[in-house]
């Protein structure tokens, strides 16, 4: 999930200070044991969701999700220690999540991938490129739903001669047209004049 | 906008042992240009020769004054490339992050790059889109911001692989318009001959040579014979 446009007001705070934040707060969420301090903590995690002013269904689907992973957590530890430590760690991690959603959507693409590649330029000097390990997350992020289509499409095929349960022949189509993908793409870096040698700064 | 010359001089390209290409020599001057042939002919890399994604084995291609083998990077900048499926060709998820990248491989500054993104996303009248995951768009406006990103570097000359094979015929439609309007030289590979009626210049490649070199009608006809041989 990545904010394509937002116009809240957390959309014009700076990125570095927005992820800045939300790592200090997350490690703050961990020193805290009250549990009424981590309920007031959610509800302002909720307050904050809300006003970034992000469309309902772009939330939907994640927050039902992370509603069923974390009331299979509280069963879970509820069960194997007390249920105040089942409460305390869900909260903790429900805000943790909300402040999250919060800040990656309302961030752009581009301004996290330029945050990465200041944090990551000392790599410089160990001989690493951050512009081509933010590329290769762009493009990871990019491909995903590219290469699912690729594999309901093989899946759809292989389903049609009856062989929708031999993993060999979904597997093998789709490792071949992903490296095609691959070949072209790398095609289309080149003839966009892209150059994988490090940026002088 | 002033089009260089475009020289393929004696190129032959070979894969492993077999010529792709044989002792292929072009001058290109036409503003529109459509390359046909059988698959496996040669077309692509023909097409891959005049922007330095294929080098040739032996011979040269010229645009104006730069050797493609000596002066990639250039060349990049002067021609274009429109590959066969966009979904491949659309690197970035969000769309204008996609067209700005290109730019940002020029060295454009940030403001420079997103006024040119919005100002080649209003040309083409897909300012809409500018938001949009790249995942979420249709075949058609996919085809569309492949060619916004490619005219956002301006290039004098835009090479199309087989722009409209995933086009269904209103998308085909509003494509070819929009490359008729493009000031650049176009430069089309196809199996479409419709889209080259108006076209000034006509190459038919067949096992690895020009077989026939004309205006469109002639070119077409010609085609149409070998096929039914």
């Amino acid at each position: 999930m990545i904010a394509a446009h937002n116009t809240s007001y957390l959309s014009r705070i700076k990125p570095g200070w927005k992820f800045g934040s939300l790592l200090v707060l997350s490690i703050a969420l961990y020193m805290i044991t009250s549990w009424q301090v981590l309920l007031v903590a959610f509800v302002l995690s909720v307050f904050l969701l809300a006003s970034a002013r992000v469309p309902m269904k772009f939330l939907r689907g994640p927050l039902i999700s992370i509603t069923i992973i974390l009331g299979v957590v509280f069963i879970l530890l509820g069960i194997q220690t007390d249920w105040l430590n089942a409460l305390r760690s869900v909260l903790r991690l429900l805000t943790m999540c909300l402040l999250a959603y919060s800040v990656s959507l309302t961030t752009r693409f581009s301004e996290m991938l330029e945050l990465f590649q200041q944090v990551a330029s000392p790599l410089r000097y160990v001989g690493g490129n951050p512009d081509q390990i933010a590329l290769a997350l762009s493009m990871t992020i990019r491909f995903i739903p590219e290469l699912k289509k690729v594999y309901i499409e093989v899946r759809e095929a292989q389903h049609a001669r009856g062989l929708a349960n031999n993993p060999l022949a979904v597997t093998v189509p789709l490792v071949v047209r992903s490296l095609k993908i691959a070949d072209e793409t790398a095609e289309a870096l080149d003839a966009r004049g892209y150059d994988s040698a490090p940026t002088r700064r | 906008m002033e089009l260089p010359p475009i020289r393929i001089e004696n190129v032959t390209v070979r894969y492993e042992d077999r010529d792709v290409l044989t002792d292929v020599s072009l001058t290109l001057n036409e503003q529109r240009i459509g390359i046909i042939g059988a698959n496996g002919a040669g077309k692509s890399t023909l097409s891959r020769l005049l922007n330095g994604l294929v080098l040739p084995t032996q011979g040269s291609v010229h645009i104006g004054e730069l050797n493609t083998t000596q002066h990639s990077k250039q060349i990049r900048r002067q021609v274009g490339f429109v590959f066969q499926n966009p979904a491949n060709q659309i690197i970035m998820p969000i769309v204008s992050e996609d067209i700005a990248f290109g730019l940002k491989n020029l060295g454009m500054s940030k403001n420079e790059r997103q006024q040119r993104v919005a100002e080649t996303l209003s040309e083409l009248n897909i300012s809409h889109l500018s938001d949009r995951e790249s995942h979420t768009l249709s075949g058609g406006e996919q085809q569309m911001v492949a060619l916004a990103s490619v005219l956002a570097m301006r290039p004098r000359t835009i090479v199309f692989d087989e722009p409209t094979t995933m086009l269904d015929l209103r998308n085909r439609l509003g494509f070819q318009r929009e490359v008729s309007r493009l000031s650049q030289r176009a430069i089309v590979i196809t199996h479409d001959l419709e889209i080259l009626e108006d076209f000034e210049r006509v190459l038919v490649v067949t096992d690895g040579h020009i077989a026939f070199d004309g205006p469109a009608d002639a070119a077409i006809d010609h085609y149409r014979a070998w096929s039914h041989a």
